[in-house]
């Protein structure tokens, strides 16, 4: 019996703009995190994956506001607790953050292990500068980062590095979930690689317990996670296994995405790439219908008119006006 | 030799040039003003003579005793020699007063009124552009278009209107001069009340003007280093907001500290216009005076000792940065 450490329900965040009006860039999103699980989130730029991975944590900087929902971790729902709780009980320690620009995430004028510990001053202040420093080089050699590091300012460390460090720092604690907003995005191959490999050690040494990794790059996330959740529009439109949303996608925005993007499998020569054409819409003034009915080549009156809510079918989600096979159907007559 | 002590070995080189041309600057432009000064002193001196045998004997005595007969090359050796002797000659206009003692009589004077107020108005300036990036709101709305209004002021302006209101239509304090000049300069109460209630005019125009400028540079500061990324990183791992504002605040400190510098620096030659306009009897108002009796010695020595300071304090921040800022000191290293 596996238990959940990481529920979500009804959760909804907005940006305020000057001019007062709300955008719902994460409109009632629901899921469910397994312990020893990683999860992926992928979508076009703009479909609220970055604001749902900030929304998680519990915290909320303007112009981003709570809207509504639980945030449950391990059935403790955060957003019933205080600010202080949060900043002393959960943050760092239950959940942690990798920010999509870790670039510039470190402060430039601390050294690595000063910043270290700084967060051992909050969250573990019975410990000695002596004792924080050996825990520090213990945890960096595990994980096969130089303990020179430490010593380092930001500026003294290259991109990649910086990128693991932060990630090292992030997880130091132990936290149970993980939360990784494109952690990969502004790297070079080799680095990606170093990070991946850097993210699965921490999974299998139980530094962390589950992964959320959002990203926008498909194939890597096949590699990495076991799930994967698409959002478009500030709503999840399909959740399956990442064998699932890859080779056998059910939602049209999905299926569209995966024949847009290359995966690195058997099957996939002679697959030809399409782009989507339009973009997703503005959340100012989201659709009353299905949100991808302008862009979805499937698309029908009812599609336009009203929203649908998310089906289970054998275990997976999925948010269309249509049964699976029909869908399946479609896209098998498009493919001859 | 180490890295930052070639650095340090060049850094002198090239401000040692820039002395020596400084020092010929000082020396040749003020003789390349229009006029002779001895003729203008001579003028004063025999006013009532009619005989002009001794009116020609008195002009001739001076254009020996100032050395203006021979050839500039010549002056300029001997003034350069000189120098190595730390005399900078005498006096045209007071003489046979040394130059260096009326500069070392003037100095105090300079010092007493700038350095406070410097001081005092960078402290002030600072904490007010913090707090107005901080709390914003209100108090921001308020403050910034203060500042900005005391700092677009001409300070020649703002001197001239102060000395209006408060000395020629309210009478609060005296209208000129560094303490009332029947006095006898002495350590006795009565002097010194005089001293400060002429000093507070000047102290406060000054401190005026330079609150109003470093609050709008701390206030751009604190806000760019409010947004950047640290902050939030560090928020979610549950570090302090206190322990956050610090780093903020040390960043954001850095350029304004350059500025504190340089304004301490440059204090000496200080508020020419400040000291002219309260008729404060410090290097300003001599150079003032030096420049409308074209007296030669006296200007390049009040201009060799703003030189020499302002060298002086760019030569310290130089050195200095490279201790406070890694990332300078990186920069420095890279430039070898």
């Amino acid at each position: 019996m596996t238990t959940n450490i990481l529920e979500v329900s009804g959760l909804k965040t907005y940006y305020k703009t000057r001019l007062k009006e709300k955008v719902f860039a994460v409109d009632g999103v629901d899921f469910v995190l397994e312990e020893g699980k990683t999860l992926g989130i992928a979508g076009e730029s703009g479909c609220g994956k970055s604001t749902l991975a900030l929304s998680l944590m519990g915290f909320y900087f303007p112009p981003l506001h709570y809207g509504s929902g639980s945030i449950q971790i391990h059935g403790r729902d955060i957003m019933k607790l205080s600010k202080e709780q949060l900043r002393t009980q959960i943050s760092g320690r239950e959940i942690a953050y990798i920010p999509q620009a870790a670039m510039n995430a470190l402060n430039p004028t601390l050294r690595i292990i000063r910043f270290i510990e700084d967060i051992m001053k909050e969250h573990r202040p019975e410990l000695t500068k002596k004792q924080v420093w050996d825990m520090a080089v213990e945890r960096f050699e595990t994980l096969n980062l130089s303990p020179k590091v430490l010593r380092s300012y930001p500026n003294e460390l290259s991109g990649g590095m910086k990128q693991r460090t932060v990630i090292a720092i992030s997880t130091i604690l132990n936290p149970k979930v993980l939360i990784a907003d494109e952690p990969t995005s502004a790297l070079d191959v080799t680095s990606q690689k170093a990070v991946i490999k850097l993210m699965k050690d921490l999974l299998d040494k139980q530094f962390i317990r589950s992964l959320v990794f959002i990203t926008h790059e498909l194939p890597l996330l096949y590699h990495v996670t076991d799930d994967i959740m698409v959002m478009y529009a500030g709503e999840i439109v399909e959740r399956g296994t990442a064998e699932q949303m890859i080779f056998d996608p059910l939602h049209p925005y999905t299926k569209k995405l995966m024949g847009s993007i290359i995966v690195p499998e058997e099957g996939m020569k002679g697959h030809k790439l399409a782009a989507i054409p339009g973009t997703p819409p503005n959340l100012k003034h989201v659709p009353a219908g299905c949100r991808f009915a302008e862009r979805c080549s499937y698309a029908q009156d009812q599609c336009r008119e009203n929203n649908v809510a998310v089906k289970e079918v054998d275990g997976r989600q999925y948010r269309c006006h249509f049964d699976t096979g029909t869908l399946k159907e479609w896209y098998a007559n498009e493919q001859s | 030799m180490n890295a930052y002590a070639k650095y340090f070995v060049k850094k002198l080189f090239w401000y040692l040039v820039t002395l020596v041309i400084a020092v010929s600057l000082n020396f040749f432009l003020p003789r390349m003003i229009e006029g002779n000064p001895v003729a203008m002193i001579v003028s004063q001196m025999t006013k009532g003579m009619t005989d002009s045998d001794t009116i020609k004997r008195v002009y001739e005595t001076f254009i020996q005793e100032f050395g203006v007969d021979k050839p500039l090359w010549q002056q300029f050796l001997i003034y350069v020699q000189n120098l190595f002797t730390g005399n900078l000659g005498t006096s045209f206009g007071l003489y046979p007063k040394k130059v260096t003692d009326i500069l070392a009589s003037a100095v105090p004077w300079t010092i007493g009124l700038q350095l406070p107020a410097i001081l005092v108005g960078w402290i002030l300036g600072n904490v007010l552009g913090a707090v107005a990036a901080y709390k914003k709101g209100v108090f921001d709305k308020v403050i910034f278009p203060v500042a900005l209004f005391v700092n677009s002021i001409p300070f020649f302006t703002l001197a001239i209107i102060m000395l209006y209101v408060f000395a020629l239509t309210l009478g609060w304090f005296p209208l000129s001069g560094g303490y009332d000049f029947q006095m006898i300069p002495q350590l006795s109460f009565e002097f010194i009340g005089s001293v400060i209630r002429h000093h507070t005019l000047p102290f406060l125009s000054i401190v005026l003007v330079t609150i109003g400028g470093q609050a709008i540079g701390m206030r751009e500061m604190s806000i760019y280093e409010l947004n950047a990324d640290y902050v939030l990183y560090s928020k979610l791992l549950g570090i302090r907001d206190s322990r956050i504002s610090r780093y903020v605040f040390r960043n954001a400190m850095l350029p304004q500290i350059t500025g504190l510098a340089l304004s301490i620096g440059t204090m000496v030659g200080g508020s020419l216009i400040c000291e002219i306009v309260f008729s404060y009897p410090g290097i300003g108002t001599w150079l003032f005076t030096a420049i409308r009796q074209l007296d030669y010695p006296l200007i390049s020595g009040c201009t060799l000792l703003i030189a020499l300071s302002v060298l002086l304090a760019n030569f310290t921040i130089d050195i200095i940065y490279g201790f406070i800022d890694p990332r300078i000191k990186a920069s420095q290293m890279e430039d070898q």
